[in-house]
């Protein structure tokens, strides 16, 4: 604290003013926003009853959002059976595009110009046309392929034999159309991050005699891991949303159970609200992984690793008992001086 | 070709290497000792890197013979026919050949001591025991015994420039090739990196060393080669030819550096 000779000087601090401004218009909008999902509306019907031998009505009112309808439906075995879908749908639809998609991104950065060009065309084409489509044309593929067969390429030996139909299931379907699309997308999530590794790091490992594969997996895939890492984490996030399209090929994920039950009661709001709250608890807990997952991968480009928020809490709050300790000495000084 | 004690440990025969048209190496002769110090000088662009990098073959050379330990490097010869080795031949010809670089290139995800660990490990497949006890031995001749939990990350260039020996060192090599191994680094820490590769050229260790310290390959070198242009403009004994250059071209690159 600046001094001036002997006597202490209070040092007053900056009025922002706007950012006080700012501050009472974001509340007040908070405010309505719990006010109106809080509020009750009449439903249009009257209850009545006979109290003292008169007959007294009134009108029955409801929450706006149909509270009551969300909690009764939020844990129902439909719902919750949805919602193990919605998960395993994401999970192995990230699988595939992880894997295929550091695969294809290896193949890009290959010094073969067939290989990256191989590369290249998945990328375009799997980028270049909807998901939706993509969705409905694994749905259909029957009709183009009406059975699969293992064998050697144009000769007549085959291993086996698969109906389409029986092996393309909905959820199969969703998961494969899912995953090939994510592999486009994570190629070039994996690709930035292989590019982002220092040559003299492949020199390096290349001059204490690894084979090439050994440089790949010991010293350049760890490392491009902290550039990978945060984007593949918003594709997680954006894949466990992304599987709800497959309820339009009548998969019964967790927005597919949703439907299925409203539209059996016409509840739609609540249903919806249903599984919003779903998908924003699951991604909420994804983003939480996703960001200690990032402070492993850190390991070694920074000198301090960020706090965890809890750390980050107890920073705060010790702060802010420093701060009120030394207000409290400040007036008590004032006031003896 | 037999190996006898007094076959060179490196023996360069017109070597010739070229990018996209633009010939960097022109037919370099040169020959480096078992047990001795070579170093390399010339101005930026001559192709002293470059020849280094040949030697252990991060680049390949387009022409000329080139010998490691009497070995062709890249090649073998059978039936009058050269065949080109495979990478697994070749990775196990590089592992033997120590290089330590003008940007350290420590890796940035390990440890120092996983940094020297991990070649032992994976490469020569020794146990994680015995090769933590190795590398604690070398980052203690380095230096460096205290640092062994840091990341390259929280070292100064002098130390990661160390643990990059000791990382080279970890492979027990029979040639060290330095390729600039104090550019990159600020002037009070030349010292110390200079040090440990002078009490590794004591120990006996055969090296080839692209440098500009002048004072360093006087001191240290048993033979001093001058690359211009891609070809070596004049070699010797070092401090003969720092004193009486014999070539216009080695006594202005002299008047410039030193």
């Amino acid at each position: 604290m600046p001094t001036n000779g002997d006597a202490e000087l209070r040092v007053v601090p900056v009025r922002h003013v706007g950012r006080w401004i700012g501050a009472v218009v974001a509340l007040v909008g908070v405010a309505m926003l719990v006010h109106t999902l809080l509020s009750k509306v009449p439903t249009g019907q009257v209850a009545c009853h006979v109290v003292n031998g008169a007959r007294r009505c009134h009108p029955i009112v409801n929450w706006r959002f149909s509270w009551n309808i969300v909690f009764h439906y939020f844990s129902t075995r439909d719902i919750l059976n949805g919602l193990v879908l919605t998960l395993e749908l994401t999970v192995m639809a990230m699988a595939v595009g992880i894997v295929l998609g550091v695969v294809i991104a290896i193949m890009r950065l290959s010094h073969s110009r067939l290989l990256s060009s191989v590369a290249w065309s998945y990328t375009w084409f799997f980028r270049g046309t909807p998901v939706y489509v993509q969705l409905l044309f694994w749905f259909n593929i029957s009709a183009l392929y009406p059975s699969l067969t293992l064998g050697i390429p144009f000769t007549s030996i085959t291993f086996l034999h698969i109906n389409a139909t029986a092996l393309f299931t909905p959820a199969t379907a969703a998961v494969v159309a899912l995953g090939l699309n994510e592999a486009a997308y994570m190629s070039e999530i994996a690709r930035s991050g292989l590019i982002a590794v220092d040559e003299g790091q492949i020199e390096a490992a290349t001059s204490i005699g690894m084979t090439r594969s050994q440089t790949m997996r010991l010293v350049v895939l760890p490392q491009a891991m902290r550039v990978i890492i945060p984007p593949t984490g918003n594709e997680v996030i954006s894949m466990l949303k992304t599987t709800s399209l497959a309820a339009a090929i009548s998969v019964v994920e967790l927005l597919g159970a949703a439907i299925n039950i409203y539209s059996a009661n016409y509840e739609v709001m609540a249903l919806l609200i249903v599984a919003s709250l779903w998908y924003l608890i699951v991604t909420t807990v994804l983003s939480t992984g996703q960001f200690y997952l990032e402070r492993h991968f850190a390991k070694g480009s920074l000198r301090t690793p960020p706090p965890t928020p809890l750390a980050r809490l107890r920073g705060d709050l010790v702060g802010i008992a420093r701060t009120i300790r030394a207000s409290r000495g400040l007036t008590r000084r004032g006031a003896t001086s | 070709m037999s190996v006898t004690p007094s076959t060179p440990m490196v023996e360069a025969i017109g070597v010739c290497k070229s990018y996209g048209g633009v010939e960097v190496l022109k037919g370099v002769n040169l020959t480096v000792n078992r047990g001795e110090v070579t170093c390399l000088i010339g101005p930026s662009g001559s192709g002293k890197s470059t020849l280094l990098r040949c030697v252990n073959h991060l680049e390949k050379h387009d022409a000329g013979e080139l010998l490691v330990d009497g070995n062709l490097v890249g090649y073998e010869e059978r039936d009058g026919k050269l065949y080109e080795r495979n990478d697994k031949q070749i990775c196990r010809e590089r592992a033997q050949i120590g290089m330590v670089f003008q940007r350290f290139n420590l890796f940035a995800h390990l440890t120092v001591l996983d940094n020297v660990t991990i070649g032992q490990v994976k490469v020569r497949g020794i146990s994680a025991d015995q090769a933590a006890r190795r590398a604690r031995e070398l980052l203690e001749r380095v230096g460096l015994a205290a640092k062994e939990k840091n990341y390259p990350s929280q070292l100064s260039g002098g130390q990661q420039q160390r643990v990059a020996i000791a990382r080279a060192l970890a492979m027990d090599p029979k040639l060290m090739l330095f390729d600039e191994p104090t550019s990159a680094l600020d002037p009070e820490l030349v010292g110390e990196v200079l040090d440990v590769m002078k009490d590794l050229a004591q120990s006996g260790m055969t090296m080839m060393v692209v440098t500009h310290e002048m004072n360093f390959a006087r001191e240290v070198a048993d033979t001093l080669y001058f690359l211009d242009h891609g070809v070596i403009e004049e070699s010797g004994e070092p401090r003969e030819v720092l004193a009486h250059p014999s070539s216009e071209r080695l006594r202005s690159f002299l008047s410039k550096v030193l």
